[in-house]
């Protein structure tokens, strides 16, 4: 395939304002970034600094202002809404900031979710899949608990298996190991290295730990909204 | 996908439950409607059984108190008179049960005997002259009608119709020259001579019901028999009733009478059985923009409540059409509830038969009702789910 060799994610001269009533925000000023195939890349920043508003231009939910983000060398505008649900579903996993988990689904069903919207995939291998991601990150004992019964760090582990459900190319995961203690969040980190390295996966993270950056091929610092090393 | 909506849905069982409640009360209300509407349609749609337009009803009053024997002498004298008069067509005698009267004469009916006895438990009696038959065109399905030969007889000649030889006798089973039984304290004997199609005098929108004609003779002094039905040339207006009406002051002195078109008490009767069911119609239509309203008022609540969870299933791959298509999906399930629910509370009506209503009626009326209930839903869920699928994720998520 040609689109092989363009850069997974290309986002050049990215602007993104957050404009509300009565104030203007730049939370992206500038921003020209390739992530090649198969990278590890970190970012880290400020509180504020624009590090989730600059995962979720990547993973395909928000637009920006002005700029384009290109996937596969293809730019975003250019997908219809159903192309883009596509990609959302089969090429990106994405662990957010907040778990977004739905707090009246269970565990196993939360982690099926991105499966669910795969076509052609039977209930018992969504099941079994979702059971493989909680497995790996240590919670096959709590699959029929509901979101509100589990700890904010076992909730955060359960958004992070239901990013590796769908064995996405992309992962996508905003400060994935900020809730857990230094125990599970060295076993996170490895997860996504061996991910990295065995599969290929690409995997962009934001964190606040320079340890767990160092590790990461490539770090990204933003700063006010701007890239800065 | 159906089995994923399930487990939410019955996750959020008590939030539905509410949904499935106004759902509920949705089909019983269409329901209600339906029937109605059906049993009345129904009705409305089944044959008369004769002709109206140009026929009057003319009510005598003899005024004092006459001996039976001189009410039947000024009577023939009046009948006499109107057959004679031009733009007459036709005189029959009849009791007060005429069409769109509001007037009824019934009781139960058996044929048979002991193990073979059949019984119907209302019919209407007309105490009918033999010119009846032409004058309100009924319809002859068997047999004849009466005539001359019944006016010597030593049972009374009855006509019956097919609605009563149903009830009555097994099929195939010819009633021609059987006996069947009034009411016991009647001692008459009544022998069937012929079988016709319907006579609804209680109109189009009351249930047919079978009846019996009952032979009276010219000469007949027990049933005095004072309201004439008059079938008059077509065009016949008020000079045709102002000359009827002085033709019977001249016979007798006191003899009044009171002349009304067949076409008018119908109309009349009409209105005054519509009244009621149109009243409840509009009474209901409101119930229902009600919990329209209401439905459509949770829908969107629920689609703002759950704004974060539509949110997430955007991101992780869901398109527009999976959400509003989940949306409606939910809905459906739910009205599917409501309308089982509804369906067994509907059910009782035909088992317990509570009310004389065919239990077809009742089937239809489910249908419609059913097809009804579910338009409703998918009308109020239209424009949330729509809502639901514009939905943006990142700034779903940014709300949470
Ligand atoms: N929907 C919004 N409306 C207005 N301003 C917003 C919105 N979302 C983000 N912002 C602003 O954009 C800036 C960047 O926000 P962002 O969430 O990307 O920061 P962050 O680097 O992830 O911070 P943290 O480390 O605390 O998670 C902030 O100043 C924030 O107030
Ligand atoms: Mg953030």
């Amino acid at each position: 395939m040609q689109t092989s060799a363009a850069p997974v994610l290309q986002l050049t001269d990215i602007e993104k304002i957050y404009q509300t009533k009565t104030i203007e925000t730049v939370a992206l000023h500038r921003i020209n970034l390739t992530i090649g195939r198969g990278e590890f890349v970190s970012i880290m920043g400020p509180s504020g600094c624009g590090k989730s508003t600059l995962l979720s231009l990547m993973g395909l939910l928000d637009e920006p202002t002005h700029g384009t983000v290109a996937v596969d060398g293809r730019p975003v505008q250019s997908y219809s809404d159903k192309e883009l649900a596509g990609l959302r579903n089969l090429k990106i996993g994405f662990v957010f900031q907040s778990y977004h988990l739905i707090n009246d689904l269970a565990v196993l069903d939360n982690v099926e979710l991105p499966l669910l919207y795969r076509p052609g995939l039977g209930s018992k291998e969504r099941r079994q899949r979702a059971l493989a991601a909680l497995d790996k990150v240590g919670l096959s004992a709590r699959t029929n608990h509901f979101p509100s019964q589990l700890s904010g760090g076992q909730r955060q582990r359960v958004a992070i298996a239901r990013a590796l459900a769908g064995a996405p190319e992309i992962i996508l995961a905003d400060e994935p190991t900020g809730n857990l203690d230094s125990v599970m969040g060295e076993e996170i980190m490895d997860l996504l290295l061996g991910l990295n390295r065995e599969h290929g996966t690409t995997i962009v993270m934001v964190t606040h730990d320079e340890q767990q950056a160092l590790k990461t091929q490539r770090l990204i610092r933003l700063f006010d909204g701007s890239q800065v090393g | 996908m159906i089995r994923h909506l399930f487990t939410l849905m019955w996750n959020r069982k008590r939030a539905n439950g509410l949904l499935v409640l106004e759902i509920l009360l949705a089909f019983v209300v269409l329901f209600g409607v339906s029937s109605l509407g059906v049993y009345l349609w129904r009705n409305y749609r089944a044959p008369l059984g004769f002709a109206y337009e140009q026929v009057w009803n003319v009510s005598l009053n003899p005024g004092g108190q006459p001996s039976r024997g001189e009410m039947l002498g000024s009577l023939q004298q009046i009948i006499q008179h109107l057959k004679a008069t031009p733009g007459v067509a036709g005189v029959a005698r009849s009791e007060g049960n005429t069409p769109f009267a509001f007037a009824s004469n019934n009781g139960d009916l058996s044929a048979g005997e002991g193990a073979r006895k059949r019984v119907c438990d209302v019919a209407n009696y007309f105490d009918s002259s033999a010119e009846l038959r032409a004058v309100m065109g009924l319809q002859m399905k068997a047999g004849r009608w009466f005539d001359r030969r019944d006016e010597a007889a030593n049972s009374r000649a009855v006509v019956i119709t097919e609605a009563l030889r149903d009830a009555l006798f097994a099929p195939g089973e010819s009633p021609l020259g059987q006996v069947i039984q009034g009411p016991k304290d009647w001692k008459e004997v009544w022998k069937v001579v012929g079988v016709s199609g319907p006579y609804r005098t209680d109109g189009e929108l009351a249930a047919p019901k079978p009846g019996v004609f009952l032979f009276v003779g010219p000469q007949d002094t027990t049933h005095a028999l004072a309201t004439l039905l008059v079938r008059v040339q077509p065009g016949s207006g008020a000079a045709l009733e102002k000359k009827i009406s002085d033709d019977i002051r001249a016979n007798g002195p006191t003899w009044s009478s009171t002349i009304t078109p067949l076409a008018n008490q119908r109309r009349v009767q009409f209105k005054q059985v519509l009244t009621p069911p149109v009243i409840m119609g509009v009474v209901s239509v409101f119930l229902l923009i009600n919990v329209a309203l209401g439905l459509f008022g949770v829908l969107w609540l629920n689609i703002s409540q759950r704004r974060g969870e539509l949110g997430v299933r955007r991101a992780m791959g869901a398109t527009a059409g999976a959400i509003s298509g989940q949306v409606l999906g939910e809905i459906l399930v739910l009205t599917t509830f409501g309308l089982a629910l509804g369906l067994l509370v509907a059910m009782q009506f035909p088992l317990l038969g509570v009310l004389d209503v065919p239990t077809g009626v009742y089937l239809t009326a489910m249908g419609m009702a059913a097809a009804g209930l579910y338009l409703l839903a998918v009308g109020c869920a239209l424009y949330p789910s729509r809502l639901a699928a514009g939905i943006q994720p990142a700034v779903a998520l940014r709300e949470e």
